[in-house]
């Protein structure tokens, strides 16, 4: 607990995450089927179908996130499990560039900045949830902290 | 001396040792002092001959001698997957070392002579044509085209790639006949389809003829004539096409007598299936009009797709083909009653023997129960003389795909004017690693009265031609000391197999590609020692 806000409990960390997991390269893929981006020979001439994924990847995101992050700090599997964003020492709703520039991006930048045998990097992210405070380093870089969303502070978020 | 001396002494000491460290100079890694010349050549093609026989005449290599091979030298290449062929002169062996470039070394000393840069994959026999006084090297890279380098000034004369189609692979050797360069062509499409949003296929195989003082393109042929069309779609979205496929794996072998020039094709990669695929072709050699086609498997679709079988993978094609390609040369040779005849090799483990100049059938013969990474794979070699045709069967099942019927790996000598066998040999595999089976998946090269074999399992092989007994092998399962300082370990012998030269024998040892073979990256070198009287 900070400030009378309860953490986010990591079981629901981890079943909002499962859910996001599965929608967004869910929406993806269905877009790069829609766009033909990978259907063609031609495709595959060059490497840019692989930025064509990229920019869906960030699409369908937004498409399924945006709106809710930008009222409530919550994806659509955050908003399942009760949970939600918020700055980590004011408790206000965090903004919405932070939300999408710093901690949504901060496990692909990892992975597509980094030599692919340093795949450990995305653990040692993880790591800290398992601290008091319960946050992420990409909590960290943006921060934020994750809350339960309780009748008292539903408020404050919508 | 204080404590606080001799601690401050010990951390110097530290600081020296560190500072000898980093300035020791990196392995020796000697260079030549000349570039070397190519006044006479070892190899006129992949198949050492145009007609793809695989027998070296320029080989001192016997059944007496084979006992006193002992390794010369090593060279450690920067790939692990090596797919060259070698050039050999009379004192330089010009290799491939995907990743760095094009490499002669000294046949002595193995010392680097010089080096043409080159990054991508080099995938081919290298050969060598004069043209105006220029030492012509030419070579494939597999995904980029054909490549002409000057050998005397080590600059790049021309590049050359197919623009039919738009996803060539250049996994086959070219041929140089004449001012001609013919160089085989498959498609990237039959690995592509692994992913299931890929709407696969429309490529097609063919054939395609460069000018050799230009690179200019002069014809292409392709092995699927008609357009592929919309066939399907899978996941709402994703268009399904064919006819596609009938890939050219291989070196066309060349016959000068007629004009013309062989070659098989792969299976088709979509429905509907063509009567091209899984067949041989003859071709005009100098207007690629097609003399006759042959067909020997019909209906054969597949892609790699289908080594995901469990999936249920909407581009493996239903129903799905056995998937066996002539992915070996065809050969051009002469029974020893003096009949021309066309020898292929196919991985469904057949050999089938065909007439030059109508494509009929004269006999075959089914050694094994073949497979995606064969029955005959690579390649055969024939030893006109005593009229025999050396089949490797490799045999090897592949991981998720059916593979029906008892595997008969090994070595077969067949008589080339019935196809009979005249002797086999197999043995058990060493291990029961996975990635460790007997099989003969590399080309076999003949010289003599010997034949050389690499089996997947890592032993090289030299055979007495007339019983197949087993005259010296060489285990290369093992870390060896290369003379370029590079750390260096044998693996699989795959892919083009050993080249033949003098008392030199040389091969490159490791291969991790089709089939997941212990990958390696040695190239050796073995001299016949001389005789103690």
């Amino acid at each position: 607990m900070i400030d009378g806000q309860v953490l986010a409990g990591r079981w629901r960390r981890l079943g909002a995450t499962a859910v996001d997991a599965v929608l967004v390269p869910g929406l993806t893929v269905f877009l790069v089927m829609a766009f033909e981006v990978m259907e063609d020979p031609e495709d595959f001439t060059s490497a840019w179908w692989m930025w064509w994924v990229l920019v869906l990847a960030v699409a369908s995101y937004l498409i399924l996130n945006g709106h809710g992050l930008a009222r409530r700090g919550q994806t659509l599997g955050k908003r399942l499990f009760g949970i939600a964003v918020v700055r980590a020492h004011t408790l206000e709703p965090a903004p919405f560039w932070k939300l999408v520039c710093v901690r949504a991006l901060f496990f692909p930048l990892l992975f597509a900045v980094i030599y692919p045998p340093l795949i450990v990097l995305p653990l040692l992210d993880l790591l800290p949830i398992l601290g008091k405070s319960r946050r992420c380093l990409h909590d960290r870089a943006a921060g934020t902290s994750v809350v339960r969303v309780t009748a008292m502070n539903r408020k404050d978020h919508e | 001396m204080t404590e606080k001396g001799r601690r401050r002494w010990r951390l110097e000491l530290l600081a020296v040792g560190l500072l000898w460290g980093l300035m020791a100079p990196l392995p020796a890694h000697a260079q030549c002092d000349d570039r070397g010349s190519f006044g006479s050549v070892y190899a006129e093609a992949w198949g050492i001959d145009k007609r793809n026989t695989r027998y070296q005449p320029q080989s001192s290599l016997n059944s007496v001698n084979a006992e006193r091979l002992a390794l010369k030298w090593v060279y450690g290449l920067a790939t692990e997957t090596p797919r060259f062929y070698p050039l050999v002169t009379e004192d330089t062996i010009v290799i491939g070392d995907s990743g760095r470039g094009l490499v002669a070394l000294d046949r002595e000393s193995g010392c680097e002579r010089w080096l043409f840069p080159h990054d991508g994959e080099i995938a081919s026999a290298i050969l060598h044509s004069r043209v105006k006084g220029r030492d012509l090297l030419i070579f494939n890279d597999r995904t980029a085209g054909v490549f002409a380098v000057d050998a005397g000034t080590g600059t790049a004369l021309w590049h050359a790639k197919v623009s039919q189609e738009p996803l060539p692979w250049y996994s086959g050797s070219p041929v140089v006949v004449g001012n001609l360069v013919y160089v085989p062509v498959s498609s990237m499409e039959v690995a592509l389809a692994v992913n299931p949003l890929y709407g696969c296929c429309v490529t097609s195989g063919g054939l395609a003829a460069f000018d050799l003082a230009s690179g200019a393109a002069l014809w292409y042929l392709p092995t699927i004539r008609q357009p592929a069309k919309q066939t399907g779609r899978h996941f709402l979205f994703v268009e399904k096409h064919g006819p596609s496929g009938a890939s050219v794996w291989a070196a066309p072998a060349y016959d000068a007598e007629r004009g013309q020039l062989y070659f098989g094709t792969g299976q088709n990669f979509s429905h509907p299936t063509t009567g091209t695929s899984d067949a041989l072709f003859a071709v005009r050699a100098q207007s690629g009009e097609v003399a006759w086609v042959r067909q020997f498997t019909a209906n054969d679709a597949y892609t790699a797709a289908c080594n995901i079988a469990a999936l249920n993978h909407p581009n493996c094609p239903d129903p799905m083909g056995p998937d066996v390609d002539f992915g070996a040369p065809v050969v051009l040779t002469r029974t020893l009653s003096g009949k021309p005849l066309l020898l292929a090799g196919q991985k469904s483990a057949e050999v089938h023997a065909v007439d030059p100049d109508s494509g009929e059938r004269v006999w075959t013969r089914k050694l094994g129960r073949g497979g995606i990474i064969g029955g005959v794979h690579w390649g055969l070699a024939v030893n006109e003389r005593q009229g025999l045709v050396f089949v490797p069967v490799s045999d090897k099942a592949l991981l998720g795909f059916p593979s029906p019927g008892e595997p008969a790996p090994g070595l077969y000598a067949l008589d080339t004017e019935t196809g009979a066998v005249r002797w086999s040999y197999t043995r058990e595999s060493r291990c029961s690693d996975r990635e460790c089976v007997f099989g003969l998946s590399a080309a076999a090269v003949a010289a003599n009265d010997i034949v050389v074999t690499g089996s997947m399992d890592g032993y090289l092989m030299v055979h007495q031609a007339t019983s197949g007994a087993l005259l010296w092998e060489h285990d290369a399962w093992r870390e060896y000391s290369a003379v370029n300082g590079v750390s260096t370990r044998g693996g699989a012998f795959d892919a083009h197999g050993a080249m033949l030269a003098d008392d030199l024998l040389m091969v490159t040892a490791g291969y991790r590609y089709v089939g997941q073979q212990r990958a390696g990256n040695a190239f050796l070198l073995f001299q016949v020692q001389p005789a103690h009287d």
